[in-house]
């Protein structure tokens, strides 16, 4: 089991190094091209513009298709891959095109401007979905509709783990310590309010590890004073927090990949406009090069 | 899907937010500044309109997509020719014509065979092929693309964008650029000046003949490159050549043969051969051994008549003229009359009458400068005296003559129909009453018929000529008061004699220039020996008081004398503006070989023994189809330009080592460089020195030296690109 999952592992991160592989040398090639096109008796801008017309062309080509459910899912998560590795290609396309220089008016900065913002949204939305995946662990049939049903659940679960008492306890046995009145206690203070409802959601934007880690010291010191029935209450506990919290990262992060395709799709359409309007103007300006 | 669609909602929003943004940009902005997409470089930065330049984009906000229409697309290219004034080939590559770069081409295609191409050359004449960019003209934006900021170089071109279009492509000048070919001496320099010979030999010679004499010892004594410092030139004849050279340019060191150009002359002509055949020449000095000289040739030559003349005299012997037909005895009384003409018209009209319209210089109008080069400003009294020395009856000659001829054809019918009306007491040779006198001359005489006053043709036969003035008959003379007696003769002639007097210089003998009036025979022999078919007028010494000087002696340092038969003009020194503005007057109507008289004075004044000895130093080419030009122009940037290479010599003086000029320029004996100039082709050429070496700039143009992009020591617009000066209107109140 674990074999395959080094395997599949190691297979990723060879994916993963093949892209940027063919990223690198489709970027290098296309600086090159665009280079000896510039020296040979023509504007390069020409040519660098409308390859990322076309490119825009295409990735708008995706959006268009995603939304008349014209694809069949694997298509689309096909699709959906070529959708962000163009996207890192008209990058390189959009920084030649530039001429690795800032705007400098105020057209071409509000071109610029929707470009760079397209471009990272389009980057934020690709990195909440390997983050999800691959860095915290999130299950992928975790659905954002879910969370709340199954943090519902997590509450009960803590909460009766921490109300059920000790099935048999000794009628003649000299005072104890009150184990389970220390653990109520950790749980009427600390827990129950963490259960309640989502939790650290700005800890969770910047990945921050810091007040889960607060919760389970807390568990942790007071594991050390209980006797071993309390500590296996204490560990199932802390399980169960462990789990509330990856909940509520998942809930975060979930949100965010919804949300940041509010800032894209609204962008993108902006720039088509500014775009049309862009190659009008380089048309009608262009001294002589058409 | 609720999110979905407010996304959507959301997206088409902001696209129309977007519009409706631009809309009002476009609407409340003052210009179309806005979608500049960069600034101007720095000499442009004054512009305020987008219309100066994108011709199409008017002055409205929304009048910028008329630029989208199609059109000329050089329009906003020929808009950079307002400032930047570029000749008619602006939008060829290198603004040069097609046929030099064809050659060119065609040229460099032979060294592109053993050339090899680098990889990323193949790959973009593969990719993107450059042939025939050019065709469709090439717009000043496909090298100088602006908005790229205020610091932007406009100018700068890469090498590979010059290897884009070349057919031999190599990396680098210190990798594959060819081998130099002949550099610089493709073609030969326009002073005459043998390095050799005056090194080798004229400099030592005259340091031991004259050590007074300044003689070179560096290159720099007579080459600098301060004033221009684009061309090495040379410093200026009176600092270099004149020390030995000017007494060449006088005549002082002639050995043989007249200092002067003769310019007007009375040709020798063979008198009796014309007596025999009874041509009515009229007066003619004996005595007179002189050749037509070739401006007299021109003079005579400016209308249709005159060329003919002249074409029939030139193959002629003047001096022998036994020999000549009927028609060509015509041509000799003809050419005399036409000479006679030249000189009456001298001075009866002004000398631009005669001078400033020769048919010469292409049809057209000489300026009143040029026309003052031409004459040297020859002073009528020079005219005047000539001719009372050799034709002392001009004036009488000439009135008979045009009354005989009239209408007359061709020649110097102003100045002859103004001579009555501009003769003067100063013109004392030909004055008005000299005509009523051959009038009342030929009337007397064909009353009396007293003898044979004119000339009669052997055998007694009086049939005139053709061109012989008609003499009255006495028939014809119906009225008295037309037909005067003997002694009002006397008295008409009384006055021509005193003036003819007044005319001469002081102290000369009042006899001897006008014998032929002065001193008549009996009856009307005196006036009738003018129009005699020969004459025995000769020449008497113009001053009375004895001088050991010589005419030509005289005008030591320049200027006109007569002497013999002939009027000569002596150089004045260097830059002789005489012998400049004929030499660049006839030398476009004078190819090798040429006949006509153009070309005559322009042989006479170029050749080896020519007076002035201009073309011994100033080299004359040949120019297809339109004659020959003396190269006197300086060098100067001008003379470069239409050159693909250049060099400054100023930033090389430091980093030639002790050989000094010699590091690049070898001086190389045996060359036939002085036999090179015999030709007319500037481009056959040898010259005294060896070609610079390509390893010679090699050895600071390399990777990691000094530059060596193309652009070092190529340019592009061959011809140079010049700003006009601005109009600026003269301010008024």
């Amino acid at each position: 089991m674990r074999l395959a999952v080094r395997r599949a592992s190691d297979g990723l991160v060879a994916m993963r190094a093949l892209q940027v592989f063919l990223l690198a040398t489709i970027s290098g090639a296309l600086f090159w091209l665009v280079w000896i096109y510039g020296h040979a008796l023509r504007d390069p801008r020409y040519l660098d513009g409308w390859l990322l017309a076309v490119g825009m062309g295409l990735q708008i080509y995706f959006h268009i298709a995603i939304k008349r459910n014209s694809l069949s899912p694997k298509s689309a998560k096909r699709w959906r891959r070529v959708h962000i590795f163009l996207g890192y290609v008209l990058i390189a396309v959009f920084v030649s095109h530039s001429d690795f220089s800032l705007p400098d008016t105020a057209f071409e900065w509000a071109l610029w401007t929707g470009f760079v913002l397209v471009t990272l949204s389009g980057i934020l939305g690709t990195y909440l979905s390997w983050s999800l995946r691959t860095r915290h662990g999130v299950d992928e049939r975790l659905s954002y509709d879910r969370i709340p049903t199954r943090r519902a659940e997590l509450a009960q679960e803590v909460h009766a783990l921490v109300v059920d008492g000790d099935p048999a306890p000794t009628l003649f046995a000299l005072p104890e310590l009150p184990h389970d009145a220390w653990i109520v206690d950790l749980y009427t203070t600390q827990l129950r309010d963490f259960f309640k409802g989502p939790r650290g959601t700005a800890a969770h934007l910047i990945a921050s590890k810091r007040p889960l880690k607060r919760l389970t010291d807390e568990i942790d010191n007071l594991s050390r004073y209980v006797d071993e029935q309390g500590q296996e209450k204490l560990a199932a506990i802390r399980k169960l927090v462990a789990e509330k919290d990856r909940l509520d990262f998942a809930r975060v992060h979930l949100g965010l990949s919804k949300a940041w395709l509010f800032v894209h799709v609204p962008l993108t359409y902006a720039l088509v406009v500014m775009t049309a309007l862009h190659i009008l103007v380089v048309y009608a300006f262009s001294s002589g090069f058409w | 899907m609720v999110a979905n669609a407010l996304r959507d909602r959301l997206a088409v929003f902001l696209a129309l937010a977007t519009i409706v943004g631009l809309g009002a940009a476009f609407i409340l902005a003052k210009d179309t500044k806005f979608l500049m997409p960069g600034p101007l470089a720095s000499a442009h930065g004054a512009i305020k309109n987008c219309s100066s330049c994108h011709t199409k984009s008017g002055s409205g906000n929304l009048t910028w997509m008329h630029g989208l229409a199609p059109g000329d697309r050089l329009a906003d290219s020929k808009a950079c020719l307002t400032c930047h004034q570029m000749p008619n080939t602006a939008f060829n590559a290198h603004g040069v014509s097609g046929d030099i770069l064809k050659q060119s081409t065609e040229r460099l295609a032979k060294i592109a065979a053993t050339t090899p191409a680098p990889l990323s050359a193949r790959v973009q004449g593969a990719a993107f092929p450059t042939h025939g960019a050019g065709e469709r003209g090439l717009s000043c934006a496909t090298c100088h693309q602006e908005h790229k900021g205020t610091n932007f170089s406009l100018s700068e071109i890469s090498n590979e964008r010059c290897r884009s279009c070349h057919v031999v492509k190599f990396d680098s000048f210190d990798g594959d650029h060819p081998k130099f070919e002949r550099y610089p001496f493709k073609k030969r320099t326009q002073i005459v000046y043998d390095h050799e010979g005056h090194v080798g030999k004229h400099f030592p010679e005259m340091s031991k003949k004259d050590a007074t004499k300044r003689i070179p010892d560096t290159c720099s004594t007579c080459h600098n490159s301060r004033a221009d410092k684009r061309v090495m030139t040379v410093a200026p004849f009176e600092q270099t050549c004149s020390g030995c050279h000017l007494d060449q340019i006088t005549g002082k060191d002639r050995a043989s043969g007249p200092k002067g150009v003769a310019f007007l002359a009375l040709p020798g002509l063979d008198l009796q051969t014309l007596k025999k055949k009874n041509a009515a020449i009229g007066e003619w000095p004996e005595a007179s051994e002189a050749d037509l000289t070739p401006f007299m040739k021109v003079m005579i030559s400016r209308t249709e008549r005159g060329r003919a003349l002249i074409k029939t005299v030139d193959s002629l012997n003047l001096m022998e003229l036994a020999k000549a037909s009927d028609s060509q005895i015509r041509a000799v009384t003809n050419l005399v009359w036409e000479i006679k003409g030249v000189f009456y018209a001298l001075i009866t009209g002004k000398a631009s009458d005669v001078l400033g319209d020769l048919g010469i210089g292409g049809g057209a109008k000489l300026s009143a400068s040029l026309i003052a080069d031409l004459t040297a400003h020859l002073p009528r009294d020079v005219v005047v005296s000539a001719q009372q020395q050799w034709l002392p009856n001009l004036g009488t000659e000439m009135a008979n003559h045009k009354e005989a001829k009239a209408p007359k054809q061709g020649g110097w019918i102003t100045t002859t129909k103004e001579s009555t009306a501009t003769v003067d007491s100063d013109t004392a040779t030909i004055p008005e009453p000299a005509a009523r006198l051959a009038q009342a001359e030929r009337q007397a005489r064909s009353k009396s018929a007293a003898g044979p006053a004119v000339a009669k043709p052997e055998g007694g036969n009086e049939t005139p000529s053709a061109s012989e003035p008609p003499r009255a008959k006495a028939g014809d003379q119906t009225d008295d008061l037309l037909h005067p007696t003997e002694e009002e003769l006397r008295a008409m002639a009384a006055p021509v004699r005193d003036a003819l007097k007044a005319g001469q210089p002081k102290g000369a003998p009042a006899n001897a220039p006008s014998k032929a009036v002065s001193d008549p025979p009996a009856g009307a022999s005196a006036v009738s020996d003018a129009v005699q078919a020969t004459s025995t007028t000769k020449v008497a010494p113009v001053i009375g008081i004895e001088s050991k000087v010589d005419a030509e002696s005289w005008a030591e340092y320049g200027g006109w004398y007569r002497q013999d038969y002939a009027i000569f003009y002596r150089p004045a020194g260097h830059k002789d503006k005489f012998i400049y503005s004929w030499l660049f007057l006839t030398g476009p109507q004078a190819p090798k070989g040429a006949k006509s008289p153009a070309a005559a004075v322009f042989n006479a004044l170029s050749g080896k023994e020519a007076q002035g000895s201009c073309t011994k130093c100033h080299s004359v080419d040949d120019i297809r189809s339109k004659g020959r030009l003396v190269n006197f122009s300086r060098p100067s940037v001008e003379n470069k330009k239409a050159r693909f290479t250049r060099f400054i010599h100023e930033p090389h003086f430091g980093v030639v080592g002790d050989q000094g000029c010699l590091t690049c320029h070898s001086l190389e004996k045996g060359r036939s460089y002085l036999k090179s100039y015999e030709q007319g082709n500037p481009h056959s050429f040898a010259s005294n020195f060896g070609a610079v070496k390509k390893e010679t700039c090699q050895t600071c143009h390399a990777s990691g030296a000094a530059r060596q992009d193309c652009v070092t020591c190529h340019k592009y617009h061959v011809n140079g690109i010049t700003t006009p000066t601005t109009n600026t209107k003269l301010p008024t109140e």
